[in-house]
């Protein structure tokens, strides 16, 4: 039964919106501004020999490595992308100064005048070639039992190999930041998803005292990871500036520097071969997971680590051995994107289990089914499954709401139906929430509370979520809640808009304040203030990745039905169905807007969105050549729930925002091999590689 | 800063032409983009620009005999939504860019930007489609092969202002229209293929086929169109293996962002397959 | 170059360099700032205005090519009925996420509906080609237009 939280509510930001009202960073005005263009490395890898800056007119300045008060460092997992270039560059698209001036066109001018000569030096550019010549940044292993006699003992042994490409965020704002100096505090505006990452970045940077430094979002048009580091590095690159000239300074970018510049997600090779017993039962697997983290390893290797703690998917593997390495290679730094990951290494599985039904004359699905985790078994690290597991249900309802079986059935040539089983950790990973120890404040004044926290509104709905279990929670109007501009100079930390935590995490939080709030409804004014508190039944083990990675998951089950075009291999994905247990849906509309957005997503990643680099250019750098779906490609969704209440979430509420992307690429992928009769080991799918599949026959 | 020049009428616009060099913009759909520099920046222009969107003489559709005469500054949802031109045709038009590019750019600025992914080309190609070129002193009228010269080239001469795109006044029995993007929406293209055909007893009276984006220029071939025609379906189908041979020798296509040439030349080869196999024995 | 036009039915008439994006001229010059820029070369569709009624791309409009034209803004188009009809659509049907790309959609809805007032779904699709969305997948934008149509019947 639909619980009352999940009935839906108008959002409170879509009227401004709608009105052209809101305003984005570059709809911002100051007085005396001064807008700044990035000079960036024209080589993959290179020894910068000498610049030469032409004469600069009254009023504009070139701001570099030299300005920088602090660490020229972008404080982040791993602080080893220098602001600005020093003596060497190591991609194509490397910052390396900035030209600033109150006028663009004179900026333009002098940006093209700037002469760098590079001693250039050999580069690493592909996957390929940092795998042979082992350039590893991070290199992480965890084993559960004894995979090595299992395979020893095993009575058939299965390999395979998948890979994945780069996908571009193509938030509809491209990244914009600006900076200024009010007396002595430094204040960093700007579209981002996470303010204390950018303040912490600035600590760093700026060398100047924590309360001399604030940083405000800006309405946020799109991010999916995209903004969740990269603005720590344009944001010290305004501030910089703003301190060295002492006037404030915006940057926003054109679409072809954000795509050319901005972090991808990770290219993905994995390798994985599966022991099975006698009864074909896959009783151990060895996963070889290697990304293309770029030039720098940024933040890429807690992207590996839920690479690497997601390898099992759904699916209780008694004996495991999981290796997982990020790669340098000469070409921009991978980073953040939803299912941060995930989404590569569920992909691979998905597909093994596929190919090994397939070979063993099994039916997929089934065969997956016979591997579920169950409630109370142990997750790949040892930790331990503890929610109630609905994934039979779920699995029952979009069998039901598809009719899989009807249509795997009566599959014709060129028409195709897979599905995919998965699951998503809630949170942080590992230590990561009890490291971030986030901080909400509720204050209540009169009738109406104000909520202070970090969690940003970026499209995904938050502001209204926190808002309604606030206002559901003392049973006030939504309206009499206040949601308190992000301002690290008003607000806590309450940690950064990431990682699907902010519902049931920070809504967590609010749920459990905003009831002892109620409790003193009859006190005119007062705050109280709450701190995340790991569940003391979690364990984790960082070194040795032992425990509970997350403190739950939620689950899911894609099928897609697509159909490929007999004369020229197009592909089209007709239909994709859903089913989810996210706990409880804290609105069921915006819900549904966050899987059919996460969906098609991923139906572009795993389809027309080609992203190719050569020789650490990319090929496809603008928006002509790198494609995302446009209404007409749109597949049509249908999305359900199976609720599961978990008792930490607020209402019962567990994560989605990732959960909505990770299904529908193996599920497009599954239906593309059963439409054409072979695996499809590789994403994206193109016209161009079924060609080659169907010649090869 | 850049000067604009808006004349009131086409005389007028081709004596400014006659006196001066100027950029000439229609649309501007393809000049503001392969021109452009950035964020809130203008694009640079290094000629006067000659604006001619406006210019009613230059946007009547019209039928005259057995033509159509479609005006160079008629914009492209103008020509859809207009039921004098050939269906085939405006539906080919309406699968190019998007509603608000229809909007603007104008048929004369396809084919004056001559590429080989120009999406009105191979129905222009064709039909035999003529362009009129007017400077001030007098006009001239060229085919589709005379008017583009190779890759981005045309033979308008800086005086000139195309005025005038004439097609026939013809609806076939056979329209076969396929255009391959990396998507369905808004997409350039990297393979297209036009196949019109009469038949007539089981007998091919009239077919002409044209292909996009496999070469330099659109490949289209009165001799092939000649070799097809009087022969009946059957014989057609029965011979396709050699036609399509004939057409491999034609088709030079390369690897790009979009696509590969592999897969432009075996998929319009099958194109030209699947049309030929439509058409009614 | 002097260009003189309508901006939501208010005559404008500015100095501007003859190539100047129509969107830099709205945006920068006359403070139009529901009009987007996310990419610049026509293919997000956050840009899109209206001219003489119809949806263009104002990144790849030239200034002087709105010379005697009418142009409008979501600023202007926001205190129409037609745009109320759309907004109650949009809203009922969840369209709205991160909103950048919204203001563009709005006007190719009315573009949209202005020339064909009852579009199938088909035709909604593929009269909202031109305007990239990453949040929502479009389902519920096509649903918003559906909506708006309902609620909007007679306007169009």
């Amino acid at each position: 039964m639909k619980q009352k939280i999940s009935k839906s509510i108008l959002r409170v930001d879509s009227r401004k919106k709608l009105r052209g009202e809101a305003e984005y960073i570059s709809d911002w005005s100051f007085d005396n501004l001064l807008y700044a263009k990035t000079i960036r490395s024209e080589k993959p890898k290179a020894k910068i020999l000498s610049i030469e800056i032409p004469e600069i007119p009254d009023g504009y300045f070139i701001v570099d490595k030299n300005d920088v008060p602090g660490a020229n460092r972008m404080r982040t997992v791993v602080s080893d992308h220098p602001l600005f270039a020093e003596d060497d560059v190591q991609y194509i698209g490397q910052p390396i100064l900035l030209v600033v001036g109150p006028d663009r066109e004179i900026i333009y001018s002098i940006a093209s005048k700037i002469k760098i000569t590079y001693e250039e030096e050999e580069a690493l550019f592909t996957l390929e070639d940092a795998i042979e010549k082992s350039t590893v940044f991070t290199d992480y292993n965890y084993k559960k039992e004894d995979p090595e006699k299992a395979f020893e003992n095993a009575d058939q042994i299965f390999e395979d190999t998948f890979s994945t490409g780069y996908q571009e965020h193509v938030y509809l704002e491209p990244n914009g930041i600006a900076a200024e100096m009010k007396d002595d505090t430094l204040f960093v505006y700007g579209s981002m998803q996470c303010p204390f990452y950018v303040k912490g970045a600035l600590l760093e940077a700026m060398d100047l005292p924590e309360d001399k430094i604030r940083v405000v979002q800006s309405v946020t048009g799109g991010a999916f990871g995209g903004k969740e580091e990269f603005p720590s590095l344009n944001g010290c690159h305004v501030a910089v500036a703003t301190k060295k000239i002492g006037l404030p300074v915006m940057m926003i970018y054109d679409r072809d520097e954000d795509v050319m510049c901005s972090t991808k997600r990770h290219p993905s090779k994995t390798h994985i071969k599966a022991a099975l017993d006698k009864n074909n039962h896959i009783v151990a697997l060895d996963i070889d997971i290697m990304l293309n983290a770029g030039a720098y390893n940024g933040l890429s290797p807690v992207v590996l680590q839920r690479a690497i703690f997601s390898a099992t998917n759904v699916y209780n593997i008694k004996h495991l051995n999981v290796r997982g390495r990020n790669y340098m290679t000469n070409s921009l730094p991978s980073g953040a994107y939803r299912g941060f990951g995930a989404p590569q290494s569920l992909f691979a599985l998905e597909m093994l289990f596929h190919n090994i039904a397939i070979k063993l004359g099994l039916d997929p699905l089934e065969y997956k089914m016979q591997h579920i985790l169950k409630q109370g078994d142990p997750t790949c690290t040892g930790g331990q499954v503890r929610e109630k597991v609905v994934l039979p249900e779920i699995v029952e309802k979009i069998v039901k709401n598809s009719d899989y079986y009807t249509k795997l059935k009566n599959n014709k040539k060129y028409q195709g139906i897979g599905i995919s089983l998965f699951l998503h950790g809630c949170g942080f990973t590992g230590k990561g929430e009890t490291m971030i120890n986030g901080k909400i404040i509720l204050v209540k004044k009169g009738d109406s509370v104000t909520l202070k926290v970090s969690s940003v509104e970026m499209g995904q709905g938050a502001e209204t979520a926190l808002r309604k279990i606030v206002a559901e929670t003392i049973e006030i109007p939504i309206e009499n809640v206040i949601y308190e501009k992000v301002d690290t100079g008003l607000i806590p930390d309450s940690g950064p808009t990431v990682a699907s935590r902010t519902t049931m995490i920070v809504g967590g939080l609010l749920r459990d304040t905003a009831l002892e709030m109620k409790k003193r409804w009859d006190e005119d004014s007062f705050e109280l203030s709450k701190r995340y508190e790991h569940p003391k039944y979690l364990s984790w083990d960082d070194e040795h990745f032992k425990g509970d990675c997350y403190p739950v998951h939620s689950w899911g089950a894609n099928v897609a039905e697509v159909d490929i075009d007999p004369v020229t291999y197009e592909l089209t994905i007709k239909k994709i169905y859903a089913v989810y247990d996210v706990g409880v849906p804290i609105d069921e509309r915006a819900l549904i807007g966050q899987m059919e957005g996460g969906i098609a997503q991923g139906v572009g990643w795993a389809s027309i969105e080609v992203m190719e680099s050569r020789e650490g250019k990319l090929v496809h750098g603008n928006l002509t050549d790198y494609k995302i779906p446009t209404s007409m490609d749109a597949a049509e969704i249908e999305c359900d729930f199976v609720l599961n209440p978990y008792e930490f979430g607020p209402f019962g509420a567990k994560c989605a925002g990732e959960l909505s992307f990770v299904g529908s690429p193996p599920a497009v992928a599954e239906a593309v091999a059963n439409a054409i009769g072979k695996p499809i080991n590789h994403l994206p799918i193109k016209p161009e590689t079924l060609l080659e599949k169907n010649d090869a026959c | 800063m850049v000067d604009g020049i808006r004349p009131d009428n086409l005389h007028e616009a081709l004596n400014i032409l006659a006196k001066q060099e100027c950029t000439v913009m229609a649309g501007g759909t393809d000049l503001m983009v392969q021109r452009a520099r950035g964020f809130a920046l203008a694009p640079k222009f290094d000629k006067p620009l000659l604006f001619i969107d406006h210019l009613e003489e230059l946007k009547k559709i019209y039928v005259e005999g057995d033509q159509i005469h479609m005006g160079a500054c008629a914009v492209l949802t103008d020509i859809v939504e207009n039921e004098i031109v050939p269906k085939v045709f405006r539906d080919m038009i309406q699968k190019m860019a998007s509603p608000p590019t229809r909007n603007m750019a104008t048929l004369a600025g396809n084919v004056c930007n001559a590429s080989p992914a120009g999406d009105t080309l191979p129905y222009l190609y064709a039909v035999d489609a003529k362009i009129v070129l007017q400077n001030a002193k007098s006009s001239r009228t060229v085919s589709m092969d005379e008017f583009i010269v190779g890759l981005k080239k045309t033979c308008l001469k800086a005086d000139e202002l195309v005025t005038d795109i004439i097609i026939p006044n013809k609806v076939y029995e056979y329209n076969y229209y396929r255009k391959l993007g990396q998507r369905k929406g808004m997409s350039l293209t990297k393979a297209s293929m036009l196949g019109l055909a009469d038949v007539q007893d089981g007998k091919v009276v009239d077919i002409r086929i044209a292909l996009g984006s496999v070469s330099a220029k659109i490949v289209h071939s009165t001799d092939i169109d000649n070799k097809l025609k009087n022969r009946t379906v059957k014989e057609l189908n029965e011979d396709v293996s050699r036609i399509l041979a004939d057409y491999d020798m034609l088709i030079k296509p390369i690897d790009d962002a979009r696509s590969t040439a592999k897969y432009r030349n075996v998929v319009s080869l099958r194109m030209i397959k699947d049309f030929i196999e439509s058409l009614n024995q | 170059m002097r260009v003189e036009f309508t901006l939501n039915d208010k005559a404008i008439k500015i100095d501007v360099d003859a190539g100047r994006r129509l969107l830099d001229l709205l945006r920068d010059d006359l403070g139009m700032k529901s009009v987007k820029e996310g990419c610049g070369e026509g293919e997000c569709g956050a840009c899109v205005v209206l001219v003489n009624g119809r949806s263009v791309n104002s990144c790849m409009l030239p200034a002087g090519a709105v010379i005697g034209k009418s142009v409008v803004t979501l600023e202007g188009f926001k205190h129409t009925e037609r745009y109320k009809a759309i907004e109650k659509g949009y809203l009922k049907a969840g369209s709205v996420q991160c909103g950048f790309c919204t203001p563009g959609f709005v006007i190719s809805t009315e573009s949209l509906l202005n020339a064909n007032p009852n579009p199938t779904d088909e035709e909604i699709k593929e009269g909202l080609s031109g305007n990239l969305c990453r949040c929502t997948g479009y389902n519920m934008i096509i649903k918003g237009v559906r909506m708006a149509m309902e609620i909007g019947e007679g306007l169009w």
